[in-house]
């Protein structure tokens, strides 16, 4: 039987592709990625054609994520948030995209790999410091130590707090990519057993249909959670703490 | 403070933690081909973090050229949509409060006139009531007043032919029980006499 990890596997689709000495053949996985990219293009604009002045189904989906995505920003930003809510909505769509379109049999799910979760996390580590930097000059660094901690404890304090920082797109990816992979390694193994038990799978089969609804949840909520810790981590660039 | 900052480095530190634990099984990865999670392959790393730039700028530029505009330009039309039909609700009702208070003063206002005209009209009747009793009054008082003087005239005449009758009784009685021829001057006097003193 195939190990649980094998759906991982990341396959060339196509001629394979080498532009200085890096392979960038399209594979499965980039091959979801632009999926997640057109299933979320065609739902926001075509959801949005007829602009409905009162909407159907899909306007209204399409609109329920808008306002719930500005709302965040709204909320844990603020005003100056604003010029950043694209990218915010863009990051929340192709997660939850990549995320549900992984939930479909036989498809796979990007987000379970360490590199495209890094990948992002670290492109918002890097552009809320710029934003920091640029906002705050060197009183940045103020963050690092909290207002009104006792000066003995500053040297302590100050490598905490740069530590915690720079954790930061450690945690912010591996929150993704550790719920993604656990999750379908879960429903694999699971998947298994069903097979395996023969007449007795319909009990790893009752917590597997259990297994999948959770996953579903998981999939919006790791969604919520990084688009959500994206905003926190702009409103301490903006506002320090 | 420090507590919750502690808590927060140590949480980092786990996840980061793990994240080397995971790292590990790299070399295993590169170096046994396949023991490992596939997603710990570093050289699937640059196609995926391409395709994912790709991808992502395309997704991206959709939103922030398309789709973000559109689903603003939606939510702020009904917005406006929905402020014009408040304000024109407001606008029908105030007018329809005038109309109402129009409409109540002129029930009012006829009430009112209807008022006076009925008061005016028993007015009016009362005065014509008031003439006309005493219209009836007086013909009333005149019909009696010549009822009184016919009266009066008849019983001068009957008291008149009275006395002739009396006279003429009185001297056939006085011829029939005497024999006597009476004049008829003597009878009128001796009658006016008897009338003069009986009465």
């Amino acid at each position: 039987m195939a190990s649980p990890v094998d759906q991982f596997q990341i396959k060339t689709i196509g001629p394979s592709l080498n532009v200085a000495g890096m392979d960038i053949s399209f594979t499965n996985s980039a091959a979801f990625m632009i999926l997640a990219t057109v299933v979320v293009g065609v739902f926001l604009t075509q959801s949005m054609s007829g602009r409905h002045l009162v909407p159907t189904r899909f306007q209204s989906m399409a609109e329920l994520s808008y306002e719930f995505i500005a709302n965040m920003v709204r909320e844990n930003v603020g005003s100056e948030g604003r010029a950043y809510f694209p990218l915010i909505f863009t990051l929340f769509m192709f997660i939850l995209a990549g995320n549900l379109l992984g939930m479909i049999p036989y498809s796979y799910t990007f987000t379970s790999q360490i590199i495209v979760t890094f990948a992002m996390a670290i492109t918002v580590f890097i552009g809320v410091t710029i934003i920091a930097l640029l906002k705050h000059g060197t009183h940045f660094f103020s963050y690092f130590l909290p207002e009104g901690a006792p000066i003995v404890l500053a040297p302590l304090l100050i490598v905490i707090e740069v530590l915690s920082y720079l954790s930061r797109p450690i945690s912010l990816s591996v929150r993704l990519f550790a719920n993604m992979m656990a999750g379908h390694t879960m429903m694999k193994v699971f998947g298994g057993f069903v097979v395996a038990l023969g007449i007795f799978g319909v009990a790893p089969l009752a917590v597997l249909v259990a297994l999948t609804a959770f996953e579903v949840l998981v999939a919006v909520l790791q969604a919520y959670v990084f688009a959500i810790l994206t905003c926190i981590y702009l409103h301490d660039a903006i506002h320090l703490h | 403070m420090i507590a919750n900052s502690v808590t927060r480095w140590s949480r980092r530190i786990g996840l980061a933690a793990v994240a080397t634990v995971a790292a590990l099984p790299t070399w295993a990865a590169t170096d046994g081909g396949g023991g490992g999670l596939p997603q710990l392959d570093v050289s699937t790393f640059p196609t995926q973090v391409f395709w994912l730039f790709v991808s992502f700028a395309l997704l991206y530029f959709v939103m922030s050229k398309v789709a973000i505009p559109r689903i603003a330009d939606v939510l702020e039309e009904r917005q406006e949509r929905i402020e014009d039909d408040i304000e024109t609700a407001d606008r029908l009702r105030a007018e329809a409060e005038a109309v109402k208070a129009e409409y109540e003063k002129a029930v009012a206002d006829a009430r009112s006139d209807a008022h006076d005209l009925v008061r005016k009209a028993m007015d009016e009747i009362a005065a014509s009531h008031a003439k006309a009793e005493a219209e009836a009054a007086k013909k009333t008082a005149e019909t009696t007043k010549a009822a009184e003087a016919r009266i009066a005239e008849q019983r001068t005449e009957a008291l008149e032919s009275l006395k002739s009758v009396a006279s003429e009784a009185a001297a056939e009685a006085t011829a029939k029980l005497t024999g006597l021829k009476v004049t008829d001057a003597k009878v009128g006097k001796a009658v006016e006499a008897a009338m003069q003193g009986g009465a």
